[in-house]
Parts: C-alpha cells; structure tokens; sequence
C-alpha cells in the first residue's frame, strides 16, 4: 500500500492519546479522520506530518519508512487549521516559498506558483497581501501553497472549519476536483461527518485514541461497527445513492 | 516587499471610516429618541469635564513646562528676547550634537541586536533557562540609576574585576565606547520583553507550515520569523535612539572626556547654572527626537497590522537557535554576552554592599548595612507611597487617555498624542528644571510640594503607559461599545464596562513600569525634590556622589527588591481577580 | 466580580492620591501659622528655661552638602524646637535651582559649599542678609561686607597618591605644583570638572592668581596632557585613587582624607609651592519660607563655641580655627603658612571666564580622542 500507519502510539505525561493504530492507504486516496475533539486526530495526523514522534510503532510512505524523518525533509505537506500563511508576504510569494528550497529558479518557481493559483482560482490575486483576502480564499492559498511542492501526501487539518457552511460545500468541491485532477493521495481529519461521507475514498473513525472502524464510506454505512460509530454518524438521518455517493441528509 | 504596505494604509483609513460613522450613528440615533433624560445629560457632562481635565492637565504639566524652556531659550542677559543664545551654544556645543547622533546610532544598533538576540532565546527556549533569562529580563527592568555605570568601572575599568583582574588588561574605560556598550546593555530588557509580546504572537503555524515545505531551520529565522519582527524591530531602534539621546547619567559618569548634549545639559545646570544654554541645548535633542517619533508612529502601526492579521493559535515559538547556521550562532552569542553581562553586573551591584576593601584583602562585611539600617528609612516608605500613587493614577489616566485618543473624536488627536510623548525624549534634568521654571509663582505655586514631584514622575512615565494602553485597547472589539450604546449606555458606561474591563492586561503592564520607574527616577526630580520630602533614589544619589559605593549598592539592592516585591504583589492581586472570569 | 475589583482598586487609588497631596500640601501652611501659637506648644520641655530668642518655629528646610550634618541640625532642634529636614545637593545644582526658582526657594538654609557658588548667589539677589553679634568675631575675610554669606571652614587642596600604581608604574612622588606637569604622570593623573567642584576650582582659581593669568594657564595647558579625564564630581579623584584606578588624585585633604590610610596604601601630598584654598559658605536664602530660623541658626552656629567644635568634628576639619580666632576648644592642625595668599573677591569675578577658558581646554583633547 502507499500510505502505511503500523501500530502507531502516541503518550503525552503517561497518558495515551494515540493507540496501537494502524491503517493502509493507497495512492490518489482520500482517508478522511472523523471523531470528536480529544479523540487522538491531530495527533494522528502530526504524527503523518513528522511534527510529533510516535511513541511507537511505524510510518511507511511508498515503501519507504519515514517514521524518524523532519517535517522538512519529509515529503508530505500539511494545510494547518489556521492555515500558517506568511502575513509578511503576498499570495504569490506565499505559495513560492517552498520551491524555494527545491532549488527551482525564480522564473520557473513564479511560473509554477501562478500555475496553482490558477488552479485554487486565485491568479488575479497573487499581488495581494494575506490580510486583504478573504478567509476562503486564504484557505486556497494554503492548499496552493501545500501543493506546489509537489508533495507525496498532502494532509489537511480541518481546513473548513473556519468557514460558513455555503463556503465549506463548495470549497470541498473545489478540494475533490483538485485531488482528482492531480490524484493526489489525501489525508483529511475532521469533526463534520458530512463532510468525511461526501469527500473520502475511506473513512477512519476514532474513538479515544482508538481507531474504532476503518472502511469505506458505504461500507460504514453499511455495517456500523457499533453504536458509537451509527450515532456518531447520525447514519440514520442519511440517504445514498445507488453509487454509493451521500445524496442527502434528512434533519429530523 | 513595498506592496503589502499599502493595505495596511487602507485598512487604517477603513477602521478611521467605521469610527467615524460609529460617532455618527451614536448621535444620529440619540436625536430620534427626544430630549435627553437627566442621567443622560449627567452622563454627557462627566465625559466631557473628564476630557477636559485629561487635556487640561497634559497641557498644564507637559506643554506649558517645555514652552517655558523654549521661552528661556530665548532669554537674554537682562529678560531681552534673543537668538544670541542658539549661535553661541551651537559654536560650543555643535560637536556635542553630532557625539549624541553618534552615541545614539550605534547604541540603538547594539542594543537591538542584543534585544533581538535575548528575546528569540527567551521565546525558544524552555525549562529552567527560559525561567533563567526570562527572571533576568525582568530583574535587570528595575535599574536604579548610576549604580550599573559604577559596575561597569568595576568590572571593566582599569583595574576591573574582569579586565584587569581576570584578564590582567590595563585599559581607559572612560569614553565612548564605553558609552555605547552600557546604553546598548541597559536598554536591552523593555526591548527584550516587548519583542518577546510580538514573538509570542507569531501563529505557530506558520512555522509549522514553513517547515512541511523543507525550510531549515536558519531559513525559517530568516525567512519567516525576522520578517514579522520588523516593524517591532524597528520601534526597538528608534525607541533606543531616543533615550540613547536623553541618557545623561551614562556619559556623565563614564564618559571621561566625551560627552553628548544631554550630558553638557547637566553640565550646564549643575556645572555653570546657566538656564538659558541648558534650555537651548533641550532645543537641540528636541529636533531629532520629534523626528524620530513621527517614524516611530508609522512603524507601530504596520506593527500592529502585522501582529492582528495572523489569526493561528499563539505557543511557544518552535524554533531551535543552535540548529540556524551562522545566524542563529551569532543570535546564541550575543545574548549569551549579554545575560552573562547583566548577571556580573548585577551580582556586582549586590555584592558591593557586603565587601569591605582594606590593605589586607577584601572581607564580608555587615558594617554597610548596619549603617544604612541606622540612617532614616522613612525615605523608602516615601518612595514606596509616591510609587503607588504615581502607578495608580498615571495608570488609569494612561488609560483614559488613550481611550480618548483611540476611540474618540477629539480635536487635535495628533498633537495631543505627539505632545504627551515629548517628556520621554528629553533628559531628565530638564522637564524637572521646566516644572521649577512654571511653578514657582502663584497661582501655580506647586515647588516645594509633593503634587509637582508626583505629577513630574507622573507625566515623564505617561509615554510609555499611553503606548501600552493604544496597543491593548486596539485588541477591545468595537462592536462591544457599539452594543453598550445600543442597549442605551452612554460614554461613561462604555468606559467604565468595555474600556476599564478591557484594558486590564495593560494594567500590569503600566503599572509594573510605572512603579519601577518611580522608585529609580533620580533625573527628573533632582531638582524638584524639597527636603522635607526626600526620596529613596536621592539618597542613592546623594552616596554615588560622595563616593560611598557600599551605600549605594545596599540602597540599589533594596529599591530592587522593593519593585520586585510590589510587582509580584500586583500581579497575584491581579491575577486572582482574573481568575473567576477564566474560570 | 473581576470588574468590580479592578474599579475598586482604582477608586482606592484616586482616594490615596487625593489624601496623600491633600496632606503633603497643607503641611507647609500650618508650619506657617503665626510664631507665637507653636513656639508655645512644639517648644520641648527642655529649652524653655532659655534666655532672649527670636520667635522662630515650625520647619527648617536645608540643603547642605552631605547628610552628616544631621546630628548638628539635631542640636538644633533639640534647644530651639525647631525642626530641620535636611537634603544634600551639591553647590551647582543649588544655583541652578535657585536660579529656575526665579526668587521662590523652596528651601531656607544654605549649608556648605564652594564661597564662588555663594558670590554668584548674591550677585543674582538671591541671599538674605544676616547680622549678629557674635559676627564681628569672624575674620572679616571669612564673611560677606553685607552678610549675605559666612564661611564655616575652609577646603584646602592637595594630591593624593595611590602607593601601589606609583611604584607599579616607577612614579616619582610629585611634591609640587609645577611637578604635575612632568610627562612621565601622563594620563595617570585625575581632578574634577572646576565647574562642578568647587575644590578644584579652587585650585585653578588660586593657581593663576599666584603665577599669574599668563603663567597659570600655561601651567594649566600642561597640566592637561597628563589628565586623564575631568570628572563630574567632586569626590572621584578621591574615590578613583582608592580604587587603584589612578595614581595620583587632586583633592580636598581633610581627617576623612587621612583616614583613608587606614585602609588604603594612599599617601597624602601637602604640595610645596602652596596649597589652594577656598571657603565653605553658609547663607539664608531671599524669600525663604522660614527665613527667621535659618537666620537663627546661622547666630546660633557662631556664637556658640560648643556648636563650632561640633562642627569641626562633623567636617573632619580644623579650619573653623581660622574662621573665627577667638573659638576655643579646636586647634589648627596645619600652619596657616602653607595656606597661598589669595584675594577671596576674585573667586566670584573671575569665575566665568576662567570656566570658559578652562572648558576649551577640556574639549581640546575631547576632538583629539
């Protein structure tokens, strides 16, 4: 598989945040993280970016296990919460920076910059500064910015919750073109389990720190592991397609 | 890197447009409600007798001093208006000026990169160093006037501890050098501590975003952290520019033969007494000084435009020093100078008081202190009381003033705002020689009482405390005056429940500083003091003067622990208040 | 909960204040009621047996050149009810605040300090004459033709060397003058600013009235390439000697001077081509507040021997002798011989054009550094 968590944990002062997890993802996948606040998500997901060592267990990427490398040499890219953007810079300079230490030439590096900005549908704002746009479009800037570099994995962690939920259907539209159209392979964490149905390849629930199901959306569906998982999902208030795809969510 | 100026512009002049309509829409909405209610008038009426009396008295006891000096300026032999004065002490004292531009420069340039250098280890660094440099900064923010020069002699002077004593070095410590190094040193910690506010308010995700796209660590210094430390970089340079310019106790006790206007300022008073070159001289420092200023202003703002527009989670800065190449060496090496620097020079000042120098050696000794234990201390309990008094009052009137400055459309806002700052750029000496010059005569007769001596430490610390409160205010939502007026409040209760509540983290702040301030100002009211109104820092004069070192130290030590403990006191009082609104 | 705290502990602040200024400015008015209501109720019990005394009261305030004058100034209190608060301030800072005051001091007595300060003093109309009985005592030399000013000793100026750095750098011990000049001191000898001290000016100031204005600047120009620096107050030649920072010290000489053998391996130099001197004043501030007790205590210092020979005790000094012939119970412990002759009255004249000049000479070697 191309992603491969094996029997990872995670201790912060004795106390178990992230345990015995392990999940495999293949290439040009989106693995959505679902489960409330404190159940071990970021920690995940940090653990994914390199900014957290694992207490044990392993990380393989392409075959290649990058448990022990720095988030700097690690070819995954985060899209950070708040985003991380560089308010001294503008767009455009925001999205070169990391081309920068690819050794890309200036020319070459704008080019490719302008390139992406295109693809978030920002090119008419690369001259901006960071505070004159608005928070969607700085959401964009950030997955430009995570996605020039070309990374082998390219992590978001609750990229829309800042965001009104009109904004967030279509930015995540927006995000699943994109990652189809690059098949770039994704890991998403969230707390919106709409959110997860609508855009994941495969859904991780977690619960305390514990992966508590690990399928595919409609096999979730399907076959809710146990109750938490079906409340959680509120899997009753749902209707699917023939496909498989999330039609609608009834509020009762 | 010109471009993203320009937003900040427009987004000011947008905020200035919201305020104005907010004004706008606050009396518009009055007038349809009919005719004011008593409480509403009452109301009125207190606001606009408490803007009076807030520019009143920042007319009376900062504006009308300096107009007095510049009156005297003008002086003549026989009370003749004349410019005679400007030629003869610029053929005298030109020099002096382009020594004080100099002094000033470097000092400010060696104070920032110690201040940059300090305040990126106190933010990266955890555990017991950061507790180290971080008690450090805050000892070394209580600095009772001369005693750090003398410990400079001490350690460093011809037969320094370390230069002669350590390093069998003979040198001439007396110039400007010397000069440089102790202003560059002693500006460092309110550098430091403000630099450090703006680091912590860097979004650690940026950082962490910096680092996913490979950047090295001396990248993400150089890239990402310097950058946003900029415009705080810069205040820090001007702001040690200014008092570089108004510092006279440096120059005068280590700077031999060299000397800057603000030393030939105390030259002329306590030297020739002669007013009118001494006022002329005050003319002087006062045109780069308001020059400064007036950088120092656009500065703060694209500060603070930087420091509002990151919106991320604020922790500690994940960044670390010894892996950031050639920079981050020279960053570990110059604050690693100056922490070992400020604690020689404090132990220096400490243990001075115990050490009793004879032929056969130094020895321990209890003797100084017993002497000083003897002497009155009822200049301490003073001191302490015109501290409280100074910090309690000048903190709220800080505070008001600059809600009136911020939020509200007063008449001259510009002039109000520069005119308070100018006590802070002139030597001490002289605002206190301009209170004798405007109070001495009925029916403002206040020489001789202790409201000139409170108002004095009061109007010179006023400043500092305006900036502190502007900053903190601008985090207080507009839309909470907004509701307070829409759920029927007036301006009084807009002070008194969205700007007082809101302005409590600057409370300490101002408050640290004013006391420690009051407790250390020796310059300022030298010339005020009455004798039957002594203060703690006279007496520590008085012992520099005549040579008693040990008295010295003991009485500086004691001013420091004193600040330190009311600072602590402070900060538990207010911290428990804080609490129940955490909670 | 939290809001109410904070405004309360403004409130309390703005109360504090307000009491505080309230009391500290009254206190001045009711020291000024009518003598005769508080002579009779803060005179202490032991003193009403004395004899004729003007109706003095209330508070002296002082400003004296150091606080060891506190136990004469308790005397003071103790036979006259008078209360002292003392404050030291050197004699240029006193001009200046004098002189900003513009005729308003905010002190009544002047105790100590260089005669030239005192002369400048009167010159500007700011000293209060005093007459007295016991002042056709003092050598007419000794005091203001008006009674604007008396002298309470006099400062002689000598050298003091550092033992160790005169044989660490093989120096010759000066004996004189004119031995100052030799350039094997350069850079190891250290005086005050004349300006700031007034010992020092002293020194000047006597030195070119005995060579000569010629002659004594010459001297002076010489002098200057073996200075180290001016420094800004009077004590540092004193206390950087001590402090092994320079070898040679020009200085006031007193008992506190010679002390300092004691601890010190320092050796005093009385130099032999005449040692400068100049008076220590005391006056009454024009317009003081209490001006009657500080005329008082002025009468009351010289026409008491017993208060006198405290006085010579406090100042470490004997010279109050020379001041006041008659006074017994004090000795002079040097011959009035060494003493140079000097003409008192040039110390006020010549005053600003000798610091003028004596500042060029200073900023000379300023540019050259």
């Amino acid at each position: 598989m191309y992603l491969e968590l094996q029997h990872l944990s995670k201790n912060f002062e004795g106390k178990t945040v992230v345990k015995d997890l392990s999940l495999s993802l293949a290439e040009g996948e989106l693995l959505c993280i679902l489960g409330s606040s404190g159940c071990g998500k970021t920690t995940t997901l940090n653990m994914i970016g390199g900014f957290l060592r694992p207490s044990s267990g392993k990380i393989l990427l392409d075959g290649q296990d990058i448990t022990a490398m720095p988030p700097e040499r690690r070819p995954v890219t985060t899209v950070f919460q708040s985003y991380g953007l560089f308010p001294h810079m503008t767009v455009l300079q925001n999205v070169m920076y990391g081309l920068k230490f690819q050794k890309m030439k200036r020319t070459q590096a704008r080019e490719k910059a302008m390139h992406y900005l295109e693809l978030v549908n920002l090119s008419e704002y690369a001259n901006a500064g960071i505070y004159e746009i608005s928070g969607g479009q700085q959401q964009r800037v950030a997955l430009a910015r995570a996605l020039v570099v070309e990374p082998r994995l390219c992590l978001l962690d609750e990229p829309f919750c800042n965001l009104d939920a009109a904004l967030r259907v279509k930015m995540r539209e927006g995000l699943k073109e994109i990652q189809r159209k690059l098949n770039m392979t994704m890991v998403f964490v969230t707390h919106d389990q709409e959110e997860a149905l609508n855009l994941a390849d495969k859904i991780a629930i977690m619960e305390q720190g514990v992966l508590t199901q690990y399928d595919s959306p409609m096999n979730i569906y399907r076959r809710p592991a146990n109750d938490f998982v079906r409340e959680f999902l509120n899997l009753d208030e749902l209707v699917w397609s023939d496909e498989g795809a999330l039609l609608k969510v009834i509020k009762k | 890197m010109n471009k993203p100026n320009k937003p900040f512009e427009k987004k000011t002049n947008g905020l200035k447009r919201e305020r104005a309509s907010s004004d706008a829409l606050f009396f518009g909405k009055r007038s349809f409600s009919g005719p004011f209610s008593g409480r509403e008038l009452a109301g009125y009426a207190v606001d606009r007798l408490l803007l009076a009396v807030i520019l009143g008295s920042v007319c009376l006891f900062v504006l009308y001093p300096l107009l007095c000096i510049a009156f005297r300026s003008f002086n003549g032999k026989d009370g003749t208006f004349t410019l005679a004065n400007y030629g003869e002490t610029w053929a005298q004292y030109g020099t002096s000026l382009w020594n004080s531009i100099f002094v000033g420069v470097l000092s400010a340039f060696f104070c920032t990169i110690f201040s940059v250098s300090a305040a990126l280890v106190v933010s990266t660094r955890r555990g017991w160093m950061k507790l180290l440099c971080m008690g450090i900064l805050l000892v070394t923010m209580v600095s009772p006037p001369f005693v750090a020069s003398l410990a400079y002699i001490q350690l460093y002077g011809r037969r320094g501890w370390i230069t002669h004593g350590l390093l069998g070095l003979s040198w001439n410590p007396y110039n400007k050098w010397g000069v440089i190094l102790m202003q560059s040193v002693s500006f460092v910690p309110m550098n430091a501590l403000f630099l450090n506010g703006i680091l912590a308010k860097i979004d650690g995700d940026s950082i962490k975003a910096a680092r996913d796209l490979g950047a090295s660590p001396a990248s993400i210094l150089r890239d990402i952290v310097l950058p946003q430390m900029k415009p705080g970089i810069l205040v820090c340079l001007l702001l040690s520019f200014i008092r570089s310019l108004a510092d006279y106790g440096t120059p005068v006790i280590i700077g031999g033969r060299f000397s800057t206007i603000a030393s030939d300022i105390y030259y002329q008073l306590t030297g020739y007494a002669n007013l009118e070159k001494a006022s002329v001289l005050n003319m002087f420092l006062l045109l780069p000084s308001i020059g400064a200023f007036f950088l120092y202003r656009r500065l703060l703002r694209q500060s603070d435009a930087l420091v509002q527009s990151s919106r991320g989670k604020q922790e500690q800065l994940q960044l670390r020093l010894g892996k950031c190449g050639l920079l981050g060496g020279l960053i570990g090496l110059a604050s690693g100078l100056f922490f070992v620097m400020m604690i020689l020079q404090y132990a220096c000042i400490f243990s001075t008081g115990f050490i009793k120098v004879s032929k056969t050696g130094n020895r321990f000794t209890l003797q100084y202190l017993r002497q000083l234990l003897k002497t009155d201390l009822n200049t301490m309990g003073r001191s302490v009381l015109y501290a409280l008094i100074v910090s309690l009052v000048g903190t709220l009137f800080a505070m008001i003033f600059s809600y009136y400055m911020e939020r509200r459309k007063v008449p001259l806002r510009q002039g109000f705002d520069c005119l308070v700052t100018l006590p802070y750029m002139l030597p001490g000496t002289c605002f206190g020689i301009g209170y004798i010059l405007a109070f001495n005569h009925p029916p403002l007769k206040l020489t001789g009482t202790a409201l000139i001596v409170l108002a004095n430490m009061l109007f010179k610390q006023l400043p500092t405390c305006t900036k502190i409160c502007s900053a903190t205010l601008k985090q207080v939502p507009l839309a909470q005056e907004r509701a307070v007026h829409d759920l029927g409040g007036g301006q009084m209760a807009v002070l008194r429940d969205v700007i007082l509540p809101g302005l409590r983290p600057a409370f300490l702040s101002c408050f640290s500083y004013n006391f420690s301030s009051s407790m250390t100002t020796a310059g300022a009211i030298l010339f005020l003091i009455d004798p039957a109104r002594k203060l703690a820092v006279f007496k520590l004069f008085d012992a520099v003067y005549t040579g008693d070192y040990a008295v010295a130290s003991l009485i500086a030590t004691l001013i420091i622990l004193i600040v330190l403990a009311v600072e602590a006191l402070v900060y538990w009082i207010t911290g428990k208040a804080a609490k129940p609104r955490v909670s | 909960m939290s809001k109410r705290v904070l405004s309360a502990l403004l409130a309390a602040a703005m109360l504090l204040s307000m009491a505080a200024c309230n009391k500290e400015e009254k206190a001045p008015e009711t020291e000024n009621q009518t003598p005769a209501e508080n002579t009779t109720t803060e005179k202490p019990a032991e003193s009403e047996g004395k004899e004729e005394k003007p109706e003095i009261s209330g508070t002296m305030k002082a400003i004296a050149t150091s606080e060891n004058y506190v136990t004469l100034f308790d005397k003071f209190t103790a036979e006259t009810g008078v209360k002292v608060e003392l404050l030291s301030m050197s004699s240029g800072d006193v001009l200046s605040k004098l002189r900003a005051e513009g005729g308003t001091p905010s002190a009544d007595l002047w105790f100590g300090g260089g005669i030239d300060a005192f002369m400048s003093a009167k010159e500007d109309d700011l000293l209060e004459p005093v007459t007295f009985e016991a002042a056709s005592e003092i050598d007419p030399q000794f005091r203001d033709p008006d009674g604007c000013w008396y002298s309470k000793g006099l400062t002689i100026v000598g050298f003091l060397l550092n033992d160790k750095l005169m044989e660490e750098l093989n120096l010759e011990q000066p004996a004189t003058w004119e031995d100052l000049t030799d350039p094997s001191y350069q850079g190891e000898i250290i005086m005050s600013n004349p300006a700031i001290s007034g010992t020092n000016y002293a020194a000047v100031n006597s030195l070119l009235q005995a060579k000569g204005e010629e002659a004594g600047w010459e001297f002076f120009n010489a002098l200057n390439e073996n200075i180290a620096y001016y420094a800004k107050r009077g004590s540092d030649p004193k206390n950087k000697v001590i402090a092994d920072e320079f070898a040679i010290g020009i200085t006031y000489l007193d008992d506190t001077i010679t002390a300092l053998k004691e601890d010190y391996d320092v050796t005093i130099v009385y130099p032999e081509d005449g040692i400068p001197w100049i008076p220590d004043g005391v006056a009454c501030f024009k317009n003081a507040e209490n001006v009657e007790a500080a005329k008082y205590f002025i009468e009351w210092l010289f026409s008491n021997d017993e208060n006198l020979q405290l006085l010579a005790e406090i100042d470490q000094k004997t010279s109050i002798k020379l001041i006041k012939p008659s006074l017994e119970g004090v000795e002079l412990d040097y011959s009035p011989d060494i003493l140079m002759e000097l003409d008192l009255s040039k110390f006020g004249s010549m005053r600003e054009s000798i610091l003028a000049q004596f500042e060029t000479l200073m900023g000379d070697k300023a540019v050259n550094e």
